[in-house]
Formats: C-alpha cells, structure tokens, sequence
C-alpha cells in the first residue's frame, strides 16, 4: 500500500512537470497559503504608482526576453506572455486596477512548477505614501502549494511553497526600487 | 447597605443582560496561523487562541455551543474544543482532507467533506465509528436542514449540488448549478439553500422541496459564502472586498457592502441582527449591521482567518 501511495506521489509529480502549463484556477489543495513583504521606494507615490501601474511594461528581476501584450489594458481583460530567456513563458492577467487604493491585482494564469512549486498565484500590489517623496509599495501574493493532493512530497510542500514565493517577491520588489530610484539619464 | 445592595443588584443585572443578550462568541479558524480563535462578539476582542495543527479551516458548533468541531485538512484530524476554557476535548483521524464541517441536531452524528479523497464522512461522536460515502470530486461546504433529514454537499469540480440523506447515508439527488460551488447555507424554515459559484460569479437559489435552482444571482467576484440575517442574503466576494446583499424574499439587489482584504467566512448572529465576516487577507473580523449595512465594528484575528462554516454561537 506504501509502495503505491509512494509510485502514485511520484506519477503525479512526474505529470506536474512534464504536462504543460495548464489553464486558469488548475487543480489545487485544500489550504491556501499567502507571503506579505513591503519595499520602501525613494520617490513620490505618482511616480511609483506610474510604473507599478503599466502592466504592459512590467519592471522584473526575472530574465525576459520579450513581451506580449493583449486584451485593451482593462481588469479581467489584460494578459501579458512573458517569455523568458531560457525558453519557458508566462502568462498574467490584470485582475483588479484600483486608482484610489494604488493597487493592481495580477493572476498568473500558467502554473509552471519548475519555475515556481507554487500554483494558482495572485498578486495584489499596493502602494502607500510615507510623505512627499516615499512610498512603500506592499506586495501581498496567495497561491496553494506545487502539490495539489494530500501529503505531498518533500519538494512541493507548502514550506517550499513559501519560501519559493517569498523569494520571488523580494527579488521583484528590489528590481522596482532600484528602477525607479535610478539617477536620470541612466 | 441598601445603596451597596442596590449597586450590586444593578450590576448584576447589567452582568446578566450584557451576556445573554449581546454575547455571541465566534469560533475563527485561522489556517495559516493555525490556531481557533475565540473571540467575544460584544466587546469584539479575542478571548482565548487555542493552537490547532494542520491548516484548520472548517468550523461548526453544537447546538448548545458547548463544542466546536474545527477541521485539519493537512492534518488529516478534525478536533474537538470545549468552547468556554478552549481545552482540547479530542482529535478524531480523518483518512483525507476534512473540509467542511456541519452538527447534526441531536448533536449525536458530524459529516465532514473530505477535500482530497472525495468523501463524505460520517461521524458517530458516542461510538466513534466512521463511514465513507463517495460524493464527488472536491467536496467543501455542505449544510443540513433545520430537521436534519436532509444534507446538501457542494461537489466543487463536479459544479454539482449532492443531497443526501443523512440517515441512510445515501445520495438521493443531484443538481448541477454553477461552476465551482463552494459554501453552502440554508434558511431557518428549511425551504431554500444558497450556493456560491466561485467560478461563475453567482449565487444559486435552491428550491428545497423541488431541488430546482429558482434563481442565479449575479455577484462580484469570486464568492465563498453566505449568511442570511434580517430577511437578506449576505455573500462574501473573495476577489472583490466585498459582500453583496439581497432582498431575501423577492431576491432583489439591496447594496454592495465594501469590508476588508479577501473575505471568506460568513455567519449571522444568533439575533439575525449583525453579519460577521473573516478576511482571510487583512486577518480581521467585521461585523456588518444587517439593517443599516454600517461597519459597527472591526478586531484583528490570526493569521489567515478562514472561518468556514457556522462559526457563531451564544455565549455560555
């Protein structure tokens, strides 16, 4: 019986990352999981809510090559396909634009465990003015584990899934600041 | 003597009023700080967190309010706190993820939704004994009829409503209403349920006597639950910080109530007067008038307040 849980895990998983990115809201578990992490950004919160804003252009640390955009800029419509350098693309949707919160909600439509053991992934990014010239932008994400069934493997925990989503977003919230704190003329 | 006499008497009586005609109590599942937390609905301040392990996340409470029964989907055991001192009275093992959670009347029998073997299951609380029934593919909120003869199960990938019945332990229907059901309410006279259609955006109306869906009532996005109080329909929008509200009778929009960061549990109070909502994001719980729709009040909870189920019961 152990031997079949155990084949059974490792089927699943060798589906996982095999099968290509599949559609909106896939299979997840029971128990949704969430990261907060805020950056302070040295410039006034138009600025930042001008970048943060354009969802056709987004500022990444991740390695992207190019951009495909659709879908007229607008909540529920919007999509952008990141391609990224070595091979593998994503696929986001503009959630929610709300100009007098600052915030913009982005849903990535392709579940890709090898880039993330994380599927289902919202980001909901806001921002708050600290006074004239800082704001801190706060990122906040929800999204299940890589594993959508019961007792996941080791690799695709919800531990790991945490870890994996958090890293993620200091890195994107480091690449912000540093964009948009960058001298002119660089 | 007499004045002193009269104080205490007028104290008392302050006492005794203050707790059995405000006190409500609600019992919030916080899945990612895992823990129950108790907290006093007059005063909205948490009374008591009791450590529960394994992502608690469903809720329901004896008639009397005496017991809570809280969920463990990850770990696979539903336990049992004593309400007033928040001892742990029991853990029972689940085989799968135990979801959703409801009390027969008697108090006597549990049936869990079991999220990731597709199961109902049924509890004896005096034998322990358990029984499986398969229901379908990802079981979650599932409510009983006042009498308790009839149980509906919302088989979310199946975009079915199961009826069962409790007794024989058999499915005797099955009602397909939108995409994604997920939290599942009936009214006090065991007329009609209320399904929310996470994917679709809607709110089905279901005829209770002829298993028909009377009516789909759009709503924002994402919806997760719903409560009824003082003749209106209240539904938690996940995606939208909100709750829509409807004229329970004639099914009519009344008003789109803005609360906090994705809420998801919804219960009325025992009063009907007040509508308490968990968001899950913000990790807070608000209290919405029925009547007017005011925020009469907000109080931080855990971390990840879920509150999936009846969570609200009279103060003991």
């Amino acid at each position: 019986m152990m031997m079949h849980a155990t084949f059974f895990k490792k089927l699943v998983v060798a589906v996982l990352l095999l099968s290509p990115p599949c559609a909106v809201y896939a299979a997840h578990g029971a128990s949704p999981l969430k990261v907060v992490e805020e950056i302070k950004v040295d410039a006034p919160l138009e600025k930042v809510w001008s970048v943060v804003d354009d969802f056709a252009h987004p500022i990444s640390a991740l390695s992207i090559e190019r951009i495909e955009i659709s879908g007229n800029n607008a909540p529920d419509q919007a999509e952008r396909r990141l391609f990224l350098k070595d091979g593998l693309m994503i696929t986001e949707m503009l959630t929610k634009r709300d100009g007098e919160r600052f915030m913009i909600g982005v849903h990535r439509k392709t579940d890709n465990i090898q880039l993330l053991p994380a599927v289902n992934y919202t980001s909901l990014i806001t921002l708050r003015s600290l006074d004239q010239d800082h704001t801190v932008v706060e990122w906040k994400a929800r999204f299940y584990r890589g594993y959508p069934n019961n007792n996941p493997p080791p690799e695709l925990n919800d531990d790991v899934a945490v870890m994996a989503v958090k890293k993620l977003i200091i890195g994107e919230l480091a690449a912000l600041k540093k964009h948009i704190e960058k001298p002119v003329g660089q | 003597m007499i004045r002193q006499t009269l104080c205490s008497v007028i104290f008392l009586f302050i006492l005794f009023f203050s707790n059995s005609i405000l006190a409500d109590e609600a019992f919030i599942t916080a899945q990612n700080g895992q823990s129950l937390d108790i907290i006093d609905l007059a005063s909205m301040t948490k009374r008591l967190s009791v450590p529960i392990a394994g992502k608690p996340a469903g809720v329901a409470l004896s008639k009397d309010g005496r017991r809570v029964f809280v969920t463990s989907p990850e770990g696979h055991f539903i336990t049992i706190v004593e309400s007033k001192a928040g001892g742990i009275e029991k853990k029972i093992p689940i085989n799968g993820g135990p979801l959703g959670v409801v009390v027969s009347p008697s108090g006597e029998r549990l049936y869990v939704t079991d999220f990731y073997d597709d199961m109902l299951v049924e509890i004896d609380l005096n034998t322990q004994k358990q029984r499986y029934l398969p229901i379908g593919s990802k079981p979650a909120g599932l409510a009983l009829t006042p009498d308790g003869q009839t149980l509906l199960v919302a088989a979310r990938d199946d975009n079915q409503i199961i009826f069962v019945d409790p007794q024989r332990f058999r499915k005797i229907d099955q009602l397909v209403v939108g995409r994604h059901p997920y939290g599942v309410t009936i009214d006090a006279a065991g007329q009609r349920a209320y399904v929310a259609n996470v994917e679709s955006d809607t709110v089905s109306v279901i005829n209770l006597a002829s298993r028909q869906v009377i009516a789909q009532l759009k709503v924002e996005s994402h919806p997760y639950g719903i409560a009824l109080a003082s003749g209106r329909i209240f539904v938690s929008n996940q995606h939208s910080e909100s709750l829509s509200v409807f004229d329970a009778k004639d099914l009519t929009p009344v008003a789109t109530v803005k609360v906090g960061d994705y809420p998801e549990g919804i219960c009325a109070s025992i009063d009907g007067a007040i509508v308490y909502v968990a968001n899950w994001f913000s990790n807070e719980l608000w209290a919405i008038d029925a009547v007017t729709l005011k925020v009469r009040a907000k109080t931080a909870t855990s971390d990840g307040p879920r509150a999936f189920g009846l969570f609200v019961a009279p103060a003991l």
